[in-house]
């Protein structure tokens, strides 16, 4: 029934979701009040890192489940376990949560004590056969996920809204510019020469991207790490969207180039900074973001945004030179 | 490769606390025991006492190699009735002990459950309460919880506040049993009952508190890494006021550690249903991974596997009334 190899108890695969956002607030917050939106629970602190840049991680909270895993051959396979969930705020201005969940076969046929499940937390055990392929598929897959389905998305939804609502935020509604949210939907299996790949890496419609990935097996047992990868290829991916989303809304090269420099100004501010592809990934993961550098090349296509940004700026303050140098001319021939 | 680069402020720490073999407990001493005076106290301890020496053995028997560390303790309420004081009670208790050739390692209040210094240990204990999901329950909504009770399964539908709505709908549903989530074909169903907040002032109940006494006794209680409930030496005289009291006292300076990987609980029998209580409560706690693997080091060390499910850990010995 189970794959070569497979073990009770230990995941075979993981799947998470990553939803990715501005956060709801003019200025980007200060680390130490990051820290506060992040306090889900007074027991556990919220890790703050300074270097390579600001990240604030919330404790993670653990959502039990007792439902059926995603398919799209109909398969009803029950599962009972926990989902992880945790929250960051990257620089004071990015806000990500993430619902992440390994899948292993229980042993036995029958529901166990919850304790049992609590004893290893962010792991879900299915009864029956598991079928990888009909699991991933179904997981990323476009559709809504029906009612009684596994979601890991609505675990990181509620936890989004949940520091969104924060009264640290409050009065302080105001938003520098209009963002579009993304979500990134990710699955991880072992790689069969224990080599780290990604199967594909898709955008979809809605903000919607899908991360099949291939790992060594030592990686598929920290799946923290692997949520880790996820949450940067996610910012990344959030960050590239919104810029586009803003050069394309500063309609560049129109008449009205002041115009153009004003609406891009919040990009300036806000975004530009915070571009550092792989900056928290675990070394045995990071060659996988030179492959998305490959293709679909997210530095590049980042690289090419800003130069036209800076372009913009460029021609705009030698158009104010020019602007001011000619009424003095004016002036020394009258 | 290990990396070069540390950050404090962005790792997890936790700190370990020294864990003997096993811990016994013998007794908890509430109002009721200290009205009955010292003859009561001498009965519960003779009865104790044989058991106390059986579970010992046993205790020892399963220790692999090197000396058996095994501790012993004892709770008094000074939560739900404060009565007497430190300086008359416990020389009482200690004394009642020893006729019974048993040996107080370590006193503790059961306040200090609910706050000790600084810090609101039940509340931390409270945080990481993860609900038993009710079949069908797919990640979008946390578990249905009633507020400040925690049950082992699924109420009957229509007896919580939430259900008035639906019922108002269709009057006429039919009763439906409650049922417990892991019944072995029938169901024991049980509703803990965690706390209450008679004039907004929030009340622990006696199990709730004895779910995070049993976790200090296990080492697994941790306030961001560090431990809570720490013993400390006997302060010389007994005070007056049991708030001078600290939360956990050394009284026996050769005494094995105060935590263990396995805990014995030796009770009367009406504790009962609180234990049974506390299980469904410890059952639903997530305890803090820092600690679970600390434990988990040591005993591999030491050649004892642990059992990985918390209420596993404890076992009880449940004595006649009378």
């Amino acid at each position: 029934m189970r794959a070569p190899g497979a073990e009770p108890g230990r995941p075979e695969l993981l799947c998470g979701e990553v939803r990715t956002a501005l956060l709801h607030s003019y200025d980007p917050v200060p680390h130490s009040s990051a820290a506060q939106l992040l306090k889900l629970r007074g027991d556990a602190p919220v890790l703050l890192s300074e270097r390579p840049n600001l990240h604030a991680r919330s404790p993670e909270v653990l959502t039990g489940v007792d439902c059926v895993l995603p398919s799209v051959s109909g398969a009803r396979t029950r599962c009972v376990g926990t989902v992880r969930a945790r929250a960051c705020v990257n620089d004071g201005r990015v806000l990500q949560a993430a619902g992440y969940f390994g899948v292993a076969v229980a042993q036995g046929g029958e529901r166990r004590q919850w304790s049992h499940y609590l004893a290893r937390p962010g792991t879900v055990e299915t009864f029956g056969r598991l079928r990888h392929d009909d699991i991933v598929r179904g997981f990323l897959g476009t559709g809504q996920t029906a009612a009684g389905v596994l979601d890991a998305g609505a675990t990181a939804e509620r936890l989004l809204t949940r520091v969104t609502a924060h009264p640290a935020l409050d009065g302080n509604r105001r938003v520098p510019f209009k963002s579009r949210r993304t979500r990134l939907r990710w699955t991880a299996r072992a790689a069969p020469d224990g080599e780290a790949v990604i199967e594909g890496f898709t955008l979809a419609e809605g903000g919607l991207r899908t991360l099949a990935l291939r790992l060594p097996a030592s990686t598929l047992a920290a799946p923290g790490v692997v949520a880790a990868f996820c949450e940067d290829i996610a910012q990344h991916d959030w960050l590239l969207t919104n810029l586009v989303h803003l050069v394309e809304r500063g309609r560049l090269g129109s008449a009205d180039r002041a115009r153009a420099v004003r609406s891009l100004s919040p990009a300036i501010d806000q975004l530009l900074h915070l571009w550092m592809p792989g900056a928290r990934v675990a070394k045995e993961l990071s060659p996988l973001w030179d492959v998305l550098e490959g293709e679909p090349g997210f530095s590049r296509q980042w690289q090419t945004l800003v130069q036209r940004i800076r372009d913009q700026l460029a021609l705009h303050t030698i158009s104010l030179l020019h602007a001011e140098r000619v009424p003095a001319e004016h002036m020394t021939t009258h | 490769m290990t990396s070069v680069f540390h950050e404090t402020a962005a790792e997890p720490q936790t700190r370990s606390v020294p864990l003997s073999h096993v811990s016994l407990e013998l007794g908890h001493l509430y109002m009721e025991d200290f009205a009955g005076g010292p003859e009561r106290l001498r009965e519960h301890f003779a009865k104790i006492a044989p058991w106390a020496e059986t579970a010992r053995a046993a205790a020892a028997a399963a220790v692999p190699r090197g000396r058996p560390r095994i501790s012993t303790c004892f709770l008094i309420d000074d939560y739900f009735t404060r009565f007497s004081s430190p300086a008359e009670l416990v020389p009482m208790v200690l004394e009642a002990a020893k006729e019974s050739g048993l040996v107080i390692d370590y006193l503790a209040r059961e306040s200090a459950c609910a706050r000790a210094g600084e810090t609101d240990v039940a509340r931390v204990v409270e945080q990481r309460l993860v609900e038993s999901p009710a079949p069908g329950s797919d990640g979008r909504r946390p578990p249905a919880g009633e507020v400040g009770w925690l049950s082992n399964g699924a109420r009957t539908p229509g007896t919580s506040p939430l259900d008035v709505p639906l019922q108002a709908l269709s009057p006429r549903t039919p009763w439906q049993p409650p049922r417990e989530t892991a019944a072995r074909r029938h169901s024991v169903f049980v509703d803990v009952e965690l706390w209450d907040e008679p004039e907004q002032r929030r009340v622990w109940s006696c199990p709730f508190l004895a779910a995070v006494w049993q976790l200090a006794r296990l080492g697994l209680l941790r306030h961001r890494g560090e431990p809570l409930l720490v013993p400390q030496d006997h302060p010389g005289a007994f005070p007056e006021d049991w708030d001078a009291l600290p939360s956990v006292i050394r009284l026996n300076e050769r005494a094995a550690a105060f935590s263990a990987y396995r805990i014995w609980s030796l009770l009367p029998s009406r504790f009962l249903p609180v234990e049974h209580a506390v299980r469904v409560i410890l059952e639903q706690t997530e305890v803090e991974p820092g600690p679970l693997a600390q434990a988990a080091e040591r005993a591999m060390a030491e050649g004892i596997t642990l059992p990985e499910e918390i209420p596993d850990r404890i076992a009880y010995v449940f004595l006649p009334e009378s």
